[in-house]
């Protein structure tokens, strides 16, 4: 059994606090990524969980033992680190099977091991290779192999894709994601790249300025993000403020910059007044465009029956910018700037100086505080 | 342009030209020494009168030089491993944990460079007088390993600067405890630094002369310090002899300490 629990674990350098108060359970087979922009405190994390730090306060348990004050070659964690750390005066083979030389295990025994974890790395052929003429991709493999050839409770991976191109790195999330179905070990992995947490996790750590904000399963954090940081980071959003001018038990209407109301539907007893400042996040996957700028009832009647409220506001495009499979346009409305996506197939082309209509549920806005804490209605 | 050129071949050949003649005036008094190292008569004169082996025959019959070069083998051994396991534990414990310690750690290994050496070896002698060290190999081990520590701390400093410890890192983490980590992943990678600063230090023990004058008794004499007697008394061509030795051993060191450090370099180069 090696579930984890972190408690109030901090880690302080002198006046700097690099990690605060982070407590987390992670299940037993689970594979948890800590997303965080860096100097978040996420590598902190991993490097006190391997036994590489020690914790300023806090506890750390590992398959309910206290493993706080215990050194990193007495843990029986691996971590898989961001430059992989191969040792380069070894063979591929002899830097695989090192962790089981340091346990004692006899040469032909850990030879074999350590070529049954090559396989499963495909890197097979290189057992006799000096790593340092190995490229980036395969580097990883090998250090991959070696983390796993010790049998780890729990294998830590600190951004180990971090420093491969693109294709390789989505590669390498899938490969990993299979291997961490086959084992059913615990993994715990760093990334600053909310994709390949996304690939990756069963749960998601988001981590800030040392802090750990939010945990949870992916669709989760992204829907129901707890502040504007989580929202921001998250993906990208187009963050409007705004002015409370009419709460009601079954709608908001804010003030924007956008020339109209944006009105949300409320559940409740609203906790906002009027005047309360407030930050919307207008996702462009919930923006839906239109090239008619014809229809003008967008103010009559914007709640529906099911609890919904279109809302709609007409604007010019500014410009049109294409990512790949899908083209981002900026569109000028009223006086703020709005970016809204279409995907690259849709025939109907957009260029600067069109008029065009944006409708919006506005169950899919979220709001926040002026602080950045998460509103809900 | 050409005549720029040219200016620019005349300057360079100008330059190597004035820096072959230092090199050479430098390097002629050793060609003396051997030269007269091969003379037939009994006293050093240049040019020898006369070319012979007579007194490489003497020395190897002589069992003072003998015994003076076995003491100063010792003693030179003695002072690398020494001053060796002192300047890398040093320079790899700060690098591990650079605290207060750390900060007046360098300066402190510097001192013994500063002190003059004959204060050093009065000191010294007073001191291993005291504690009952005197007539051994180890008060002149120790008064060497003074010298030789800073150089060989200094050398290993700046091996472990471009050492990747990460390495460390990832050896604690696949369970290599302290010591098991130093010897196989943190020593591998520093070996040939370790060897450099080693031979340093022997070559250091090998030529110091005022210290071992002051520490060593007829038993424990090194070479520098019976030469000194032997010219005192005669200046006949054994102190020559003796002398191109000690020149051919700092030379061997020399290309042992080059090929240590391009063996791998050069097989690299040829696989």
């Amino acid at each position: 059994m090696s579930e984890i629990t972190l408690q109030g674990l901090e880690k302080r350098y002198g006046e700097t606090t690099a990690v605060e108060e982070v407590s987390i359970d992670i299940d037993d087979g689970e594979l948890l990524c800590l997303l965080g922009p860096s100097g978040s405190g996420k590598s902190t994390t991993l490097r006190m969980l391997a036994g590489l730090e020690t914790p300023t306060e806090g506890e750390i348990r590992i398959g309910n033992t206290d493993v706080t004050d215990q050194p990193a070659y007495e843990r029986n964690t691996s971590t898989v680190f961001q430059d992989w750390a191969l040792f380069p005066h070894k063979t591929v083979l002899e830097n695989v099977a090192f962790g089981l030389k340091m346990r004692g295990v006899s040469t032909d025994e850990r030879h074999e091991r350590a070529r049954a974890m090559l396989e499963r790395v495909q890197m097979a052929s290189h057992e006799e290779d000096d790593p340092t003429n190995l490229s980036g991709g395969q580097k990883q493999r090998v250090a991959l192999a070696r983390s796993l050839a010790v049998n780890p409770d729990v294998l830590l991976l600190d951004e180990p894709l971090s420093n491969l191109d693109k294709r390789l790195r989505e590669d390498m999330q899938i490969e990993l994601r299979e291997i961490h179905e086959d084992l059913e070990e615990t993994f715990v992995h760093v990334t600053h790249d909310q994709d390949e947490a996304f690939t990756l996790a069963d749960r998601i750590g988001i981590m800030n300025e040392g802090e750990l904000i939010q945990v949870g399963e992916p669709d989760e954090v992204y829907e129901n993000p707890k502040n504007r940081f989580i929202e921001g980071f998250l993906g990208d959003t187009n963050f409007i403020d705004g002015e409370v001018a009419r709460a009601s038990e079954d709608a908001v209407h804010v003030e924007t910059g956008l020339g109209s109301e944006i009105v949300l539907p409320a559940e409740r007893e609203p906790a906002v007044t009027e005047g309360t400042e407030l930050t919307l996040s207008l996702r462009p996957e919930t923006l839906s465009i239109d090239g008619s700028t014809t229809s003008g009832s967008e103010h009559e009647r914007p709640m529906m029956a099911d609890g919904s409220a279109m809302n709609a506001v007409v604007g010019t495009v500014e410009n049109v910018l294409y990512r790949g499979s899908t083209v981002r346009c900026s569109v000028s409305v009223g006086g703020e700037s709005v970016f809204v996506e279409r995907s690259a197939g849709n025939t109907e082309t957009l260029t600067a100086g069109d008029e065009i209509r944006i409708e919006w549920n506005g169950a899919d806005v979220l709001a926040f505080h002026a602080d950045g804490e998460r509103v809900t209605f | 342009m050409t005549s720029n050129l040219h200016r620019e071949t005349v300057e360079a050949v100008a330059f190597r030209a004035g820096y072959l003649t230092l090199f050479a005036l430098m390097l002629l008094p050793l060609l003396v020494v051997i030269a007269t190292s091969f003379s037939a008569g009994s006293r050093i004169a240049f040019p020898p009168d006369g070319l012979s082996l007579v007194w490489y025959g003497e020395f190897f019959q002589s069992r003072r030089w003998l015994e003076a070069f076995t003491n100063s083998l010792v003693v030179g051994v003695g002072t690398a491993v020494v001053a060796t396991g002192l300047g890398v534990m040093g320079a790899f414990g700060q690098e591990l944990d650079d605290g207060s310690l750390g900060t007046i750690l360098a300066p402190l290994v510097l001192v013994p460079l500063l002190i003059p050496p004959v204060i050093l070896g009065i000191t010294l002698l007073m001191y291993f007088n005291e504690v009952g060290l005197r007539g051994s190999y180890w008060t002149i081990i120790l008064a060497h390993t003074l010298w030789a520590t800073p150089l060989v701390y200094f050398v290993m400093r700046s091996v472990f600067s471009r050492f990747d410890w990460q390495q460390l890192d990832a050896a604690h983490d696949l369970g290599a405890g302290p010591i098991q980590s130093f010897v196989h992943v943190v020593l591998p990678n520093v070996k040939h630094g370790v060897f450099v600063g080693a031979l340093l230090a022997f070559i250091i023990s090998l030529q110091e002369f005022v210290m071992a004058l002051f520490l060593s008794t007829a038993s424990t004499q090194t070479i520098p310090v019976l030469a000194w007697t032997e010219i005192r008394q005669a200046l006949d061509p054994m102190v020559s002899v003796v002398s191109t030795f000690l020149i051919l051993i700092s030379l061997g060191a020399l290309v042992l300490a080059v090929i240590a450090t391009n063996l791998e370099w050069v097989s690299k180069q040829l696989s």
